[in-house]
């Protein structure tokens, strides 16, 4: 504390005459100081170009520094004693001191020439907001160095130099004026001045915040970043596209209740009013029962979740809502927007990856000195840094150990394909189980009273399969010895072919079922006209009188095939969800309460032995994910109220599972990075999504609909609602237009046409990729060159070394005042010039480049800087010896 | 009004450290204010143990490392120029063509290379002017604890060493250093957050931009 209150006193006396009031307690003065951004008063100072100024300064200084030295000086030597840092520095102010004024003022006209442009850095420029608490000699020295330099504005014109100096100092001087001009009080003004500082202030402050907030505006991001450390990035990538794919039903869950049903509720004909709204008289009495409502019959069928539910009016409410046309167009949009979303996420997904590769030479370095993040500052994000560099670790491990893996080739082949045989013989054999099943259920179907396990039986068949096969496939997989990644791929295909089976083989009964109900549909069609023919025209009622019509729930009607169709993929939804929800709790999050609770009290050692602990399966749970969202796609059109279910699934499953994942799961045994594109699960999707709109397209298409339910009851096709739009709502000549383009010989060009585009970018595309790959591949070979070059010559200095020793030792005198020179802390560097001047070189090229070129640098370098090379070489292990003894030594 | 300003000229020596470091006065005044917060003694240095009370240089692998760094000579005590003139290379690079710089100057702490310079001696634990494999794996279990087996950890130092090493020596040089960093300038920035920790905590604000920011 002594050099401060030194200092004070010193203040004190020096200002006094200019300040009466100083008494002002300490406490106010350090908030003061702290809030307020101080201006750079001394630099400032400094940098006046007043000649004679600079001299004052100086002896000010030295003054000050004398006043200082006595009591600090014995504890500045004490603590730097025999750093010859600190001489050099003390002897640089000495020099400094004893400098010439001319050469003194040439440095300070540089200083003032870069003012300017210093202050535009934040700090800087937060200092000058604090304008009022300059003092009044600054504000005196700030005064009349405007006055130069508008002084120097007017007379820029017959200064004898070159124009481009003039423009510059012109700049310069402009650029000073108008930012103390303001500070002053001169000018716009010190209030104006101060209030634009303080919102340019508040400005940077607010987007900082902003950014901050739409970070945590992400949903789920820390979960996800939680499981990642913990997991690895491959489980990570399942919960990404689980939010992508959240993401995307949202959506499709705003166009379908926007456009479809929220009209139809508010403005179509209320439930009971006609006959497809209102429940039949035969199932009346059961259609509030639970179990009648789980399976989506009863109230829940005529309802509007489903396509029965819409009437076939071309225009509802006063709005004049074309439903049918919406009806139909949403159907359109849902397969239009998923189909360009899924491919606008590919491509971007590809351009990401294309950009990452090249730093695959430092993949380790990197990890090891760039991985921790130095801004973490609390202990259990501190925790989850470490697992997730651990993890990351292993992930590259993995990746190195399978690159230098050497296998019997024969072995592994036979393996493969052995595995390939079995492989199909489950899919076969599960394929024909599933056709047997549906045969089977449309028998059971005729029959009158079946047990529940007969109705489910499908279901049932199906949910079994897809919860056995999958680890069987995984199984028979561990023979062909694939690395993690690649292997997770083929598992991925095996079970998409199981699934994608199964759903054909349902939807080939389905369509069965479909026919066999359009072609009951006539003679339906006969008996509702002939049922309500006699019911007008019977005998025995007053003529005079009209009848009352016929009550709605008493008319005959057909079976509407669509709602059938919607009511089948909402019960496969719903059981789909529950089964995997089921699976979660019983086969991981039970097993885990049993291993772990039970270990006390057991034989053998449960977390280590037998059922130990369940890892994420992820290939399952992706595509459980991908076929849910194709059974999305193609139910949505036959019952709009399954995208609702769908958002809440994979929210409640959004949760669940990441509750699943960290309480009872434990990282996969190899832990493996994700590919960098998740580009093969979309394409899995596009696949899906490809598939599941052919059915839909062929139902609309080609069979005609229902007559007496759905917006499209009455007409010979679905599509059938467009042409009625443009004939009746568009002007002629729209539908003029319309016929025209819709004919084939315009279509046949146009296709050609995006073909020959295609083809265009894919091989422009090929090109720029094989040159991109080439210049990869030359940067590699130059930086191997360089190396063998380096560890060449290397070799030969530690020979030489032997030799000379007489010359190494003179460079050994050197080398440690070079390295001296290079540290940071070593205050000669920064003060000393003539040391700078012994390697001038180091920094000055090297720094002066954003990328220096390696030459540059090498040369900097002295040849005898490491006189140890000698020793260090039997140190090196060549990587691929080493890392084959920690593959074959490695515990799995 | 004035108090501020014969606030900060309590700062001993406040002109000539500005001058070398380059901080704005007001800067200046708020690190002092965290040196003497710091200083619990009140006993005008900063011992290890001073720092060593940080929050988050506690729970950082490399906190030893970084607070070794405050003290470079063996020294046990570093005074406020000393506390300063780390915190400098902390300081976004200026960005002064070096063109308009006198070449005779020296370069400032905050430039690229004594920022990558400074990184460097994180890790460089005996100050030998490399980085060895055995260094490597010292600070490789500081980050990944027991979790790794010892074989892999030294897979890993080694496969590091091969990444960089150009001359075959076995060990990073700063060097090899600088070059494989200038391939990844996002790699670089991460690592330049090791600045932001410091200032961070040790009272400058973070959002005056005092960072390693080498882009």
């Amino acid at each position: 504390r002594m050099p401060k209150l030194e200092r004070l006193d010193e203040e004190d006396g020096d200002r006094s005459r200019r300040r009466p009031s100083r008494k002002q307690p300490p406490r106010a003065e350090r908030v003061a100081g702290r809030r307020g951004a101080q201006p750079s008063q001394k630099e400032r100072a400094e940098g006046s170009p007043r000649p004679g100024s600079p001299r004052r300064k100086q002896a000010e200084h030295q003054r000050l520094r004398e006043d200082l030295g006595k009591p600090g000086r014995s504890s500045t030597k004490r603590t730097c004693e025999g750093r010859r840092k600190r001489d050099g520095r003390a002897s640089l102010k000495e020099q400094r001191q004893r400098a010439p004024p001319k050469k003194e003022k040439e440095a300070l006209r540089k200083e003032t020439r870069k003012r300017p442009k210093k202050h535009r850095s934040p700090s800087l420029a937060s200092s000058t907001s604090g304008g009022e608490s300059l003092s009044e000699e600054e504000l005196a020295r700030i005064l009349e160095q405007l006055e130069d330099k508008k002084k120097l504005i007017a007379n820029m014109r017959n200064k004898p130099w070159p124009m481009a100096k003039k423009l510059r100092e012109l700049r310069e001087a402009q650029e000073f004026v108008e930012k103390y001009e303001g500070a002053l009080g001169k000018g716009k003004g010190k209030r104006l001045y101060a209030y634009r500082m303080l919102v340019a202030k508040k400005w940077v402050k607010f987007k900082r915040d902003f950014d901050n907030f739409k970070t945590q505006c992400i949903p789920w991001e820390m979960k996800i970043k939680d499981i990642e450390s913990h997991f690895g990035s491959s489980v990570a990538s399942y919960f990404i596209f689980l939010r992508w794919m959240y993401g995307v039903n949202l959506v499709l869950f705003g166009l379908i209740f926007g456009l479809v049903i929220i009209p139809e509720v508010l403005m179509g004909v209320p439930y009971g009013s006609i006959p497809r709204k209102t429940v039949p008289r035969a199932e009346e009495e059961k259609a509030m029962d639970f179990s009648v409502l789980w399976d989506f019959e009863g109230y829940i069928k005529y309802s509007a979740l489903f396509y029965g539910y819409y009437n076939n009016q071309r225009t509802i409410g006063w709005l004049r809502y074309r439903l049918p046309m919406a009806y139909f167009m949403v159907g359109v949009s849902v397969f239009g927007y998923s189909l360009m979303i899924v491919i606008r996420s590919m491509a971007s997904n590809t351009q990401g990856s294309a950009s990452e590769g090249e730093n695959a030479n430092f993949t380790f370095s990197f990890k090891m000195f760039t991985s921790w993040d130095y801004l973490i500052g609390n202990s259990e994000t501190a925790d989850n840094k470490y697992a997730s560099i651990t993890t990351s670790f292993k992930e590259s491990i993995v990746d190195e150990q399978e690159s230098n893996k050497e296998e019997n080739i024969h072995l592994t082949r036979f393996l493969r394909v052995l595995a390939n045989f079995l492989i199909i013989c489950c899919l076969c054999g599960s394929g024909y189980l599933i056709y047997f099943v549906v045969k089977r259920s449309q028998e059971f179907s005729k029959m009158q009273n079946v047990s529940w396990y007969e109705r489910n039986e499908v279901e049932i068949v199906m949910s079994l399969l897809g919860m056995f096969c999958p680890p069987l496939f995984e199984t028979i997989a561990t023979l062909e010895n694939y690395h993690p990644r690649i292997g997770l791929k083929w598992q991925l295909g095996r079970i998409f072919a199981l699934f994608l089976g199964n759903l054909y083989t349902f939807l080939l009964a389905l369509m069965d079922d479909v026919h066999l109900k359009l072609s009951n549909e006539e003679t339906i069609k006969n008996i509702t006209h002939w049922t309500l023919f006699n019911y007008y025209n019977s005998s025995g009622w007053n003529e005079s009188v009209p009848r009352p019509p016929l009550h709605p729930a008493d008319v005959p009607r057909g079976s509407c095939w669509e709602t059938a169709v919607g009511i089948e993929f909402m019960r496969l939804t719903v059981s789909d969800m529950l089964v995997t929800y089921i699976t979660i709790l019983l086969g991981d999050f039970l097993r885990a309460c049993f291993v772990r609770f039970m270990n006390y009290c057991w034989c053998w050692d449960l977390e280590a032995g037998f059922p130990s602990y369940a890892e994420f399966d992820i290939s399952g749970n992706v595509l459980g994910l991908i076929f849910n969202q194709g059974m999305i796609w193609m139910g949505s059109f036959y019952a709009p109220g399954l995208v609702g279910i769908n958002v809440l699934r994979l929210l409640t499953s959004m949760y669940f599972q990441c509750w699943a994942v960290m309480s009872s799961n434990v990282p996969h045994e190899r832990v493996f990075k994700a590919s960098r594109s998740s580009n093969f699960y979309m394409g899995l999707l596009l696949l899906v999504l490809f598939l599941s709109l052919l059915p839909v397209a062929y139902t609309i298409m080609s069979l005609p609909p229902s007559f007496d339910c759905g917006p499209f009851s009455g007409k010979n096709r679905m599509y059938d609602v467009i042409q009625e739009t443009i004939e009746n709502d568009f002007p002629t000549f729209l539908g003029k237009i319309f016929a025209f383009l819709a004919n084939p010989g315009l279509i046949i060009p146009a296709i050609l046409l995006m073909f020959l585009a295609i083809y265009y970018l894919n091989s422009v595309s090929k090109s720029l990729s094989r040159a991109n790959a080439q210049l990869r591949k030359k940067i590699q070979a130059l930086r191997e060159v360089e190396k063998s070059h380096k560890s060449v010559t290397g070799r030969t200095t530690g020979r030489d070394s032997e030799d000379t020793a007489q010359g190494t030792s003179q460079n050994a005198t050197q080398l440690p005042l070079t390295k001296e020179g290079m540290t940071p802390h070593s205050a000669s560097q920064t003060q000393t010039p003539d040391k700078k001047a012994e390697d001038p070189g180091t920094f000055g090229s090297a720094s002066g480049t954003t990328l220096p070129a390696s030459q540059g640098l090498s040369v900097a370098r002295p040849t005898g800087f490491r006189p140890d090379s000698g020793h260090a070489r039997p140190q090196t292990h060549p990587w691929r010896s080493a890392s084959g003894k920690s593959a074959q030594r490695s515990p799995h | 009004m004035g108090s501020r300003g014969s606030h900060a000229a309590r700062i001993p020596d406040a002109d000539s450290i500005r001058r070398e470091t380059g901080f704005s006065q007001a800067s200046l005044l708020r690190l002092y204010h965290r040196f003497r917060a710091l200083d619990r003694n009140k006993k005008g240095y900063l011992s290890r143990m001073d720092l060593q009370q940080i929050g988050a240089l506690a729970v950082n692998p490399l906190g030893d490392r970084i607070i070794d760094s405050f003290f470079p000579d063996g020294n046990l005590r570093v005074d406020f120029p000393g506390f300063v003139r780390v915190l400098a290379h902390f300081r976004p690079v200026d960005d002064d063509d070096s063109s308009m710089r006198d070449p005779k100057e020296p370069e400032p702490l905050n430039s690229r290379m004594n920022k990558l310079r400074f990184a460097f001696q994180l890790y460089d634990l005996d100050r030998d002017g490399k980085i060895s494999r055995h260094e490597m794996l010292q600070v490789l279990r500081l980050m990944v604890g027991v979790q790794v087996t010892e074989e892999q950890l030294e897979s890993i130092a080694d496969r590091t060493v091969q990444e960089a090493d150009e001359d075959g020596d076995g060990a990073v040089s700063f060097l090899e250093f600088t070059k494989e960093m200038l391939w990844c300038p996002a790699c670089i920035f991460s690592l330049g957050c090791a600045g932001v920790v410091c200032s961070q905590h040790m009272g400058v604000n973070c959002t005056e931009g005092f960072h390693l920011c080498f882009q």
